[in-house]
C-alpha cells in the first residue's frame, strides 16, 4: 500500500514537471504553477463549502427528529430504567385512558396475587410508587401516572400488556429527553422498539384501535 | 540426568486450574444475573400446575383454518364451528375441511342450534344460516356501542352477550328481541356485569339456566332466562383455585351435568368446577400455551383485543380448546 502512494505520487509530480517544462504539449493550452495553484485553492474551498453545507444539512435533519419507543414493538425488558444517560430516565409510563377498563384489580397496579386490594405497598408493584389509584364508582378505579416517580421500568406495562388491555405503555418523554445523537436505550433495547420520529409527531400514542 | 526443578507441580497445576475456570465460570454466571431485568413481572410460580390437578390428556392437535379464531361450537352433525377473520370454518373432528361460511367483516361467536341452523354474531348483529351456508337473515344492529362476544341457543330463544353494553340480549329465533339479562338492578338484586375487555360468554345449560361470565369480578352468574341472578361463584386469584389477572373467566362451556369448565387469559388455562363453583380439576394448564401466556395485548390485533382461550364440548365428552393466539385447537379426553 505504502508503496503503491509512493510510486503514484511520484508519476504525479513526473507529470506535473513535464507540464511545466512543456506547457504546450497538444492543444497548447497548459498550466503554470500559478494557475495550477489557483485553481487548486478554488476546488478546495469548493469542496469545504460543499462539506459544511452537507453538514448543516445532516445537523438539522437530525434536530427534526427524536428517538420514540414502538408500544406495539416494546417487550417490557426493564431496560429503559437503567440505560438512559438521565439519572431518572426520560422514558415514562403514560396511560391511554380511552382503552383502560378501569379495573377494580388492576395488573399494572397490584402484585400478580395481593393479600387485598387496596393502596398497601406490600400489595402494589410499582418499585416508586408512582400509580395513584382513585376510587371512581363500584367497582371503577382511576390509575394515574405521576411521571416525576416513574422510572420507566415496565413493569406496570406488563401486567397491564398481559393480564389487560394494554392501556398502560412507555414513551420517551421530549420534555427532559436530551435527544442524543445514539440513543442508549435504543443500544440495548430487547425489541428493537426504539426509532426516530418526526419532531412535530413526537408520540406514538395507544388509541382504540389498538384496543 | 535429574529432573529439572519445577515452579507448579502437576497437583498444584490442576488445582490453580480448577480454580480458574470456577471462578469464570461464577463470574460469568454474575453477569447473567447483573444483565437479567430487575423489574420483571413475576407471575411465574403462578404458571406451573400440579400434575395431579390434570384431569385431561390431549389426544390430537390442528390448526385452525380460520384466521384470527375467536370463538368455537359443536354443531349436531358433530362438526366444529370456528369463528374467525373471514367468516365461519366447519371442520369435522380432525380438523378436515368441511365447509366455508364467507363474511365480509369478522365473525366475533357462533351458536349451532339443534336443527343445524347457524348463529353468527358479527359486531353489532346476528347473521342467521342454514345448514349449508346459505345467509336466511340479518338481524337488526343492537346499537352503536354493540360488540358481541357470546351467542346461545336453545329450542326457541338466542341469547347474545353484547361485551360493548354488558347485557346479554334474550332473542326469539326470529331476531326479535325479548329482554335483557345481567343489566344492574336494585330491585332484582342483580349487581350488573363489569366487562373491561370484550370478552363475554353465554351458554345455555340443560336445567334451563344460562351461565355467563362476569370477568370484571371474576365470577361465573347463573341467571333464569326471566333474567333473575340465581347463583354466582368464583374469586379473584392467580393460584389455580382463582380467576386470575384483572378480568377473568373469558369463555365458558357446560358439562352435560352442570359442571362448567371456564377459559382464562393472561394466565391461559382450562379448568372445571362443580355445578356450585368448586374447583375440581384442570383440563389445561398455562404451560400447554406458552404463546398465548407471551401475547396478551402485544398480539396484532386490527380490532380488538385477541387473546385468551375459547372451549367446546362434544356428545362424546371431549372438550375442544381454542388458543386464540396460537390459532390451534387443542382435543382433550379425560384421563382414564
Amino acid at each position: 500500500m505504502c508503496g503503491g502512494t509512493l510510486n503514484a505520487r511520484t508519476r504525479r509530480r513526473r507529470f506535473y514537471l513535464q507540464r511545466m517544462s512543456d506547457p504546450h504539449p497538444e492543444s497548447g493550452h497548459g498550466v503554470n504553477r500559478r494557475q495550477f495553484l489557483r485553481d487548486g485553492a478554488r476546488m478546495t474551498g469548493l469542496a469545504g463549502l460543499g462539506g459544511l453545507l452537507g453538514l448543516v444539512a445532516s445537523r438539522s435533519t437530525a434536530q427534526g427528529t427524536v428517538w420514540q419507543i414502538d408500544p406495539q414493538k416494546c417487550v417490557r425488558c426493564g431496560n429503559c430504567a437503567t440505560h438512559c444517560v438521565l439519572e431518572q430516565s426520560a422514558v415514562k409510563c403514560v396511560h391511554a385512558y380511552a382503552i383502560c377498563g378501569y379495573c377494580q384489580l388492576c395488573t399494572g397496579y397490584f402484585e400478580p396475587e395481593p393479600n387485598d386490594l387496596n393502596t398497601g405497598a406490600e400489595n402494589c408493584h410499582c418499585p416508586t410508587a408512582a400509580i395513584k389509584r382513585t376510587y371512581v364508582e363500584d367497582p371503577y378505579y382511576e390509575y394515574t401516572i405521576d411521571e416525576r416517580l416513574c422510572i420507566g421500568c415496565a413493569k406496570c406495562v406488563e401486567g397491564c400488556n398481559r393480564f389487560g388491555n394494554g392501556s398502560l405503555f412507555l414513551q420517551v418523554r421530549h420534555d427532559r429527553c436530551l435527544n442524543c445523537n445514539e440513543c442508549a436505550i435504543s443500544k440495548v433495547c430487547a425489541g428493537d422498539a426504539f426509532r426516530r420520529v418526526p419532531a412535530s409527531q413526537p408520540y406514538l400514542l395507544k388509541t382504540m384501535s389498538h384496543a | 540426568m535429574s529432573k529439572p526443578a519445577s515452579l507448579v507441580n502437576r497437583r498444584e497445576f490442576i488445582r490453580q486450574g480448577a480454580g480458574i475456570v470456577a471462578g469464570a465460570g461464577a463470574a460469568l454466571a454474575l453477569a447473567r444475573v447483573a444483565k437479567a431485568n430487575a423489574f420483571a413481572f413475576d407471575a411465574e410460580g403462578f404458571s406451573k400446575t400440579d400434575p395431579k390437578l390434570i384431569g385431561y390428556e390431549e389426544i390430537k392437535r390442528f390448526t385452525s383454518r380460520q384466521s384470527e379464531p375467536r370463538r368455537l361450537a359443536v354443531g349436531p352433525e358433530q362438526r366444529l364451528y370456528v369463528a374467525g377473520k373471514n367468516g365461519v370454518s366447519i371442520v369435522d373432528f380432525e380438523g378436515g375441511p368441511a365447509a366455508e361460511i364467507g363474511l365480509a367483516s369478522p365473525a366475533r361467536c357462533i351458536a349451532v342450534a339443534a336443527d343445524g341452523t347457524v348463529y353468527v354474531g358479527l359486531r353489532d348483529h346476528v347473521e342467521v344460516f342454514d345448514r349449508k351456508g346459505q345467509r336466511l337473515a340479518a338481524w337488526d344492529s343492537c346499537g352503536p356501542k354493540a360488540w358481541l362476544t357470546g351467542l346461545a341457543v336453545g329450542e326457541n330463544e338466542l341469547y347474545a352477550a353484547n361485551a360493548g353494553e354488558r347485557v346479554v340480549v334474550r332473542y326469539d329465533r326470529t331476531g326479535k328481541v325479548l329482554g335483557r339479562i345481567g343489566q344492574k338492578s336494585l330491585e332484582r338484586n342483580v349487581p350488573g356485569l363489569i366487562v373491561p375487555s370484550p370478552y363475554l360468554d353465554v351458554k345455555l345449560g340443560r336445567d334451563g339456566l344460562l351461565r355467563v361470565n362476569n370477568p370484571g369480578r371474576h365470577r361465573v352468574e347463573t341467571y333464569t332466562t326471566a333474567g333473575d341472578l340465581e347463583l354466582s361463584w368464583g374469586a379473584p386469584s392467580a393460584a389455580i383455585e382463582g380467576f386470575c389477572g384483572c378480568c377473568n373467566p373469558v369463555g365458558l362451556a357446560l358439562l352435560p351435568d352442570g359442571r362448567c369448565i371456564t377459559c382464562e387469559k393472561g394466565l391461559p388455562r382450562v379448568k372445571v368446577y362443580s355445578p356450585e363453583g368448586k374447583f375440581e380439576s384442570v383440563i389445561a394448564g398455562t404451560e400447554s400455551f406458552p404463546r398465548n401466556a407471551k401475547a396478551g395485548a402485544l398480539n396484532d390485533k386490527s380490532d380488538g383485543v385477541l387473546g385468551g382461550l375459547d372451549a367446546a364440548l362434544d356428545a362424546e365428552g371431549r372438550v375442544y380448546v381454542l388458543d386464540l393466539v396460537a390459532g390451534e385447537i387443542r382435543v382433550m379426553r379425560r384421563k382414564a
